[in-house]
């Protein structure tokens, strides 16, 4: 494992930030959406534990932060869909081009 | 860290007659008129009392005071707190004239409030809240504290424009509320700039930091950035003050703003413009002021005639005030610009002196619109014949502001000049068309209300009440004072003055 | 001498009494300021007596600190100091007696005896200042008393802006002396007389510089004496009160110009260009103003024109050398025509009018004064015995010995011209039959008599103490000490003393065959020569010059600059204020609730933030 170079993992954990973010600013369907939140925080994920193993300071702290990422983010999750889901049932869609609330 | 709390006392003792009016009921007109002026007594009276403890040699230094206020940015390296921020009050002589200057006034203006007509209770809270924003300004020793008791002393001018004013008053309220913010913002940039380079705001601190070329920052200022900051204060301060071009916002001000709040107002809050250019602007960066000391002449000779041109052909005697005041400011800029100790010091005789006189004339201005429900000068005349005293007063207080000598606007516009014709002789003999241009805007607008046959009667028109003699003798006294005898100015001024570089 | 700073301080004292206590005191402030100023007077008189002998007394004291600088205030007792002194003094003094009886019964009687304080406290400080500094002060403060008596009887228009025309003329004077006074100050470090004449006398200042200074000097002389070009206001200033126009206009205040560039005569000694300017200034307005008499009908405005030139004969006497000459003629002018004043102001408490065409035969009807304005007429026509005689001669000898040719035969046409239009005045006056009923002309009281009678004997007599047949006594004293100041008797041709004389009588003459006699007809004259007459009539519309080039440019430039404010600086501000607000628009515009676009949007900002911090490497 030690012959994979650190960049590797930030290239990873680059890429996989940047198909989160793609897909979380265009997709049209708000699940999809929620997804690609997911796949960002993964790629945070990823970055925590890298900086854990190789960076200046190796320690267990990243690693911790990792797990306590992943919790919350699976929290996130299950609120995320409970608001889609009552949202869904007050309007009947689930595309978010017409969930502009906001606005007003 | 010493146990003096004069100072703390001297600006926040209005706090109680706010707290008093709090309670007071909002129907008795003559009890909230009274206790609103008693209010104002107190300052004055520690004002004056710390001005007489000084003529009679107690050193200024020991008026300061200091407690902790805000701490932040731990670090072990800096063995403590990295960014402090200190309530600290003190005075140099320039300061205590000023807060003399504004304790006298806020207390005349008080008696000239007495024309309210609604309202009471919420007018003389916002006034009281004002003037501790105006005492605090002069006494901060920090830019923080500054720009606190700076922003308080914006909102009650706000709200006192706004709703005490006259016909256009929310207008003016507004423009005042944005030109103010504007400025206030520029100049919270600069001193975040100076704090996060430094890691203090202390003003004494940055004199001696800022200027020392080795000294250790947190971060190195370079020279540009200098540059950069002093005209970002300058066009903070400027607005204030107001220098041309950023001077429309006041004629709104001074035209619609009752005349009570336009006496501190310009006799005031104006000058904390030209305060905050000479304690900071000069002050931290007087190598930088030095450079484009010429630039700032030629703003004061600028301002000068432009205001005295503008005056000359206003309808409405307010508006010729509040071209006077931009015509005069002028000469602040032109005693700055000169950059030699008669410069400067008329610059700062200028703040004094122009504080006094306008607000006299303004009173005077108040009383005539109390008594015509005009100020427009073609709609007056003749005045002093229903009105022999006060049109005695205007006409002396006319007299003050174009520079007779014997009064205090003669000294200062003669310092100012004389400082000038030291360094750019030709700049301030373009300037000595101002002299000439401020007699005749005056006059053309003083004789044509007081003068000449009466155009229009105002029936049982009566001269000066008792309460408003008092407001009158003594700016005149005062105006005289320092015209006749100017030590007495000088002398506490001496000591800003050493400072200075020649 | 060490006392004589009290001097100004009674009429002081006088001002502040009747301000505060003239309601209650009614006219009996008269008698206040008539004590007061007899005090000055004898103060005054005794310092005269003891500057006679002794030297010359300075005291000072630090009036304002500028960093290292001292400005110094104090009084001086020189020569022309106490000789002032007791000019003003004494002038005062006697129109504070007489207008007890002039401004009798007006509502405002202890307001102008206050205001007349006033302007004697300053006259006498200016008289005594030691420094530039402080005669720039005690100069101002002269025109401001100036200023509030001319506009004395303020509910009249005409009041209003003679006062304020007074006042503005005057500063424009005042900007040249405070330039002029301030250069010198940074080319000698000093205010004070004897500081500048030493830098003058060492050396110290280019000869440019003191021409300039010189010269600036004599803008503010200029303005204060009414010298041409700055001459319309002190006509118009007859709208004061006449007692006033007496003291101010005629003995006092309007010579302190003569007095300045008297004062500081070594600087102007050491400039040829501006010994030349002053001469040519002052013969030029001699002639002028006098021609300008010749026509007018207003019997103050008639002795106004002829203060005007009177004045000039002075400035050309100081600039043809002839310092003792000048200050001579400055107080012997003090003497003759106050006295013709208080008699002009005694015709029209009589007749209540101005216009001398409409007076006439009033000889018999006024005992005293017609014989006082007599005398008066005398005097300045230059008719031999009488004091004006002695000092234009002076004049006359000194413009002639400068070499100044032309501007010698100048004055001597003006002295044609001052016989003529002053015996005009005269006959037109008191001789012939009454032109308009005036019913029940009277003798003016004691109280305005005696004044008039008291300044008689002084136009009669003051010339004697400077005369080539009985000595030269004032002028040796005067220069005595200073060879600064020239000679104290300059000797000339007898011719000159010949020709002044004839030139006198021929206008009398003529003065009378017109006036007098009736033998060549007054109107054929003037349609003789109806283009002269109305330029003349109208003062060579130098008025309305000034109304439609400096009172309309002001204006212009006025407007021009309202312009600028109305559309750049207020026109900027509303661009701003647009700009704002469509940047507002558009901001709402973006924010359509579409989480996703602020998302992007955040992204972005933080893209560039991030872009922006990499390339700067944190440093701005």
């Amino acid at each position: 494992m030690s012959n994979i170079p650190v960049s590797a993992f930030l290239a990873l954990a680059l890429i996989l930030f940047c198909i989160g973010l793609y897909g979380a600013l265009t997709k049209r369907n708000t699940v999809i959406v929620l997804i690609s939140i997911e796949l960002m925080l993964n790629a945070v994920n990823i970055n925590l534990v890298t900086f854990s193993k190789y960076g200046p300071a190796p320690s267990i702290n990243g690693q911790v932060f990792a797990l306590f990422a992943i919790a919350v983010a699976a929290a996130e999750a299950a609120v995320g869909l409970a608001i889609l889901i009552a949202l869904y049932r007050n309007r009947k869609t689930v595309n978010i081009d017409e969930m502009n609330q906001l606005k007003h | 860290m010493n146990e003096t709390y004069y100072l703390s006392l001297l600006v926040f003792s209005p706090l109680i007659g706010i707290l008093l009016l709090a309670f007071m009921p909002k129907e008795g007109e003559r009890s909230i008129k009274l206790l609103g002026f008693l209010a104002t007594l107190p300052s004055a009276l520690l004002a004056l009392m710390a001005y007489a403890s000084y003529l009679g040699g107690k050193d200024l230094a020991d008026f300061s005071e200091k407690a902790n206020w805000i701490r932040f940015g731990n670090s072990p390296e800096t063995g403590g707190a990295f960014f402090t921020v200190q309530y600290e009050l003190g005075i140099d002589g320039f300061a205590l004239m000023m807060v003399v200057l504004t304790a006298i006034l806020s207390t005349l203006a008080a008696i000239a409030s007495f024309h309210i007509k609604k309202e009471w209770k919420g007018y003389f809270m916002l006034f009281l809240l004002l003037e501790i924003g105006m005492l605090g300004v002069f006494t901060a020793q920090n830019l923080i504290l500054f720009f606190v008791f700076f922003e308080m002393t914006l909102i009650p001018m706000f709200f006192l424009i706004g709703k005490w004013g006259f016909f256009e008053k929310e207008k003016a309220a507004y423009s005042f509320l944005i030109y103010n913010g504007l400025g206030s913002a520029i100049l919270l940039i600069v001193i975040m700039v100076l704090f996060a380079r430094t890691g203090t705001t202390n003003i004494e601190a940055l004199k001696t930091l800022v200027n020392v070329a080795n000294s250790e920052l947190a971060a190195p200022m370079s020279g540009p950035l200098k540059y950069g900051l002093l005209i970002a204060l300058i066009m903070a301060f400027g607005i204030k003050l107001p220098i041309f071009p950023l001077h429309s916002w006041m004629l709104r001000v001074h035209v619609e703003a009752p005349p009570s709040i336009v006496m501190l107002h310009s006799g005031i809050l104006l000058k904390i413009g030209a305060f905050g250019l000479i304690r900071f602007g000069i002050g931290i960066f007087p190598d930088q002021f030095k450079e484009i000391a010429f630039w700032i002449a030629v703003l004061g000779v600028v301002n000068l005639l432009y205001g005295a041109f503008l005056a000359f052909i206003q309808k409405d005697f307010k508006m010729v005030l509040a071209y006077s005041s931009i015509s005069h400011m002028g000469i602040v800029l032109i005693g700055l610009g000169a950059w030699n100790e008669a410069g400067v010091q008329g610059a700062m005789f200028q703040v004094v002196s122009h504080g006094l006189i306008s607000a006299l004339l303004f009173f005077l201005v108040g009383i005539i619109y109390e008594r015509t429900h005009t100020s427009d000068i073609s709609k007056l005349g003749g005045m002093a014949k229903g009105m022999p005293v006060a049109s005695g007063f205007l006409l002396a207080a006319a007299m003050a502001s174009l520079g007779l000598p014997g009064m205090s606007g003669f000294v200062s516009e003669f310092m100012a000049f004389l400082g000038l014709f030291k360094v750019w002789p030709w700049l301030a003999a373009v300037g000595t068309l101002g002299i000439i241009m401020t007699a005749v805007y005056l006059l053309r607008a003083v004789l044509a209300i007081t003068y000449g046959k009466v155009d229009r009667e105002f029936p049982g028109i009566r001269d000066l009440r008792s309460y408003e003699w008092a407001p009158v003798v003594v700016l005149t006294c005062l105006i005289v004072l320092i015209g006749v005898y100017p030590t007495v100015l000088s002398e506490p001024l001496k000591s800003v003055l050493l400072g200075l570089g020649g | 001498m060490e006392i004589a700073w009290l001097i100004p301080l009674f009429p002081l004292l006088s001002f502040l009494v009747l301000l505060l206590a003239g309601r209650r005191l009614k006219e009996a402030s008269a008698a206040a300021g008539i004590l007061l100023t007899l005090a000055s007077l004898a103060l005054s008189v005794y310092v005269l007596i003891e500057r006679l002998s002794g030297p010359t007394f300075k005291a000072e004291a630090v009036w304002l600190t500028i960093g290292d600088l001292q400005l110094t205030a104090g009084f001086e007792v020189n020569q022309l100091n106490a000789l002032m002194l007791v000019i003003v003094s004494l002038v005062s003094f006697l129109v504070h007696i007489y207008s007890k009886g002039y401004m009798h019964g007006d509502e405002r009687f202890p307001v102008y005896y206050a205001y007349l304080g006033l302007f004697t406290f300053s006259m006498l400080g200016l008289v005594l200042s030691p420094n530039l500094l402080q005669t720039y002060i005690f100069w101002e403060l002269v025109g401001l008393g100036s200023f509030l008596l001319i506009g004395f009887y303020f509910y009249k228009e005409s009041a209003k802006h003679a006062a304020m025309k007074a006042f503005i003329m005057t500063r424009i004077g005042d900007v040249g002396l405070l330039i002029g006074m301030i250069l010198l100050f940074w080319e000698t470090g000093s205010f004070e007389y004897d500081e500048i004449f030493a830098a003058v006398r060492g050396g110290e200042l280019s000869g440019t510089m003191i021409t300039l200074t010189a010269i600036l000097i004599f803008v503010g002389a200029v303005g204060k004496s009414g010298q041409f070009p700055l001459h319309t206001w002190l006509p118009d200033a007859m709208e004061g009160p006449t007692p006033v126009s007496a003291l101010i206009h005629a003995a006092t205040m309007v010579a302190a110009g003569v007095y300045l560039v008297a004062a500081t005569f070594p600087l102007f000694a050491a400039s040829e260009a501006a010994m030349m300017t002053v001469a040519i200034i002052g013969a030029f307005t001699a002639i002028f103003a006098a021609s300008i008499g010749l026509v007018q009908t207003d019997i103050k405005r008639v002795l106004a024109y002829s203060t005007v030139s009177q004045l000039g004969y002075m400035m050309l006497a100081l600039g043809s050398a002839g310092y003792v000459a000048g200050v001579f003629h400055l107080m012997t002018h003090a003497f003759f025509k106050a006295l013709l004043f208080l008699a002009a102001g005694s015709v029209i408490h009589a007749v209540h009018t101005q216009d001398i065409e409409k007076m006439g035969g009033l000889w018999k009807k006024l005992r005293f004064t017609g014989p006082l304005f007599l005398i008066g007429t005398l005097a300045i026509s230059g008719v031999p015995l009488f004091s004006g005689f002695f000092s234009k001669d002076e004049i006359l000898i000194a413009a002639w010995e400068h070499g100044n040719t032309t501007l010698f035969w100048l004055a001597v046409i003006a002295a044609f011209f001052t016989a003529f239009y002053m015996f005009r005045l005269f006959f037109m006056v008191f001789m012939g039959e009454a032109r308009s009923h005036h019913k029940a002309v009277h003798e003016s009281p004691g109280s305005m008599v005696w004044p008039m009678a008291v300044l008689g004997i002084l136009a009669i007599f003051a010339g004697y103490v400077n005369t080539p047949w009985f000595g030269t006594f004032l002028g040796d004293w005067l220069v005595e000490g200073n060879s600064a100041l020239g000679h104290g008797h300059v000797e000339g041709p007898a011719w000159i003393m010949i020709v002044a004389t004839s030139v006198s009588l021929a206008g009398i003459l003529l003065a009378y065959l017109i006036y007098g006699k009736r033998a060549i007809s007054r109107d054929g004259l003037i349609t003789s020569v109806p283009l002269t007459y109305n330029v003349l009539k109208n003062k060579y519309y130098i008025d309305e010059l000034y109304h439609y080039t400096f009172v309309y440019g002001a204006k212009a430039v006025s407007l021009f600059l309202r312009f600028i404010e109305l559309f750049l600086v207020e026109g900027i501000m509303k661009t701003v204020a647009a700009l704002v607000q469509t940047l507002g628009k558009t901001g709402s515009k973006i924010q359509s609730g579409q989480v996703q676009t602020y998302g992007a949007i955040a992204f972005a900002g933080l893209a560039v933030l991030m872009l922006i911090f990499a390339l700067t490497g944190g440093y701005l």
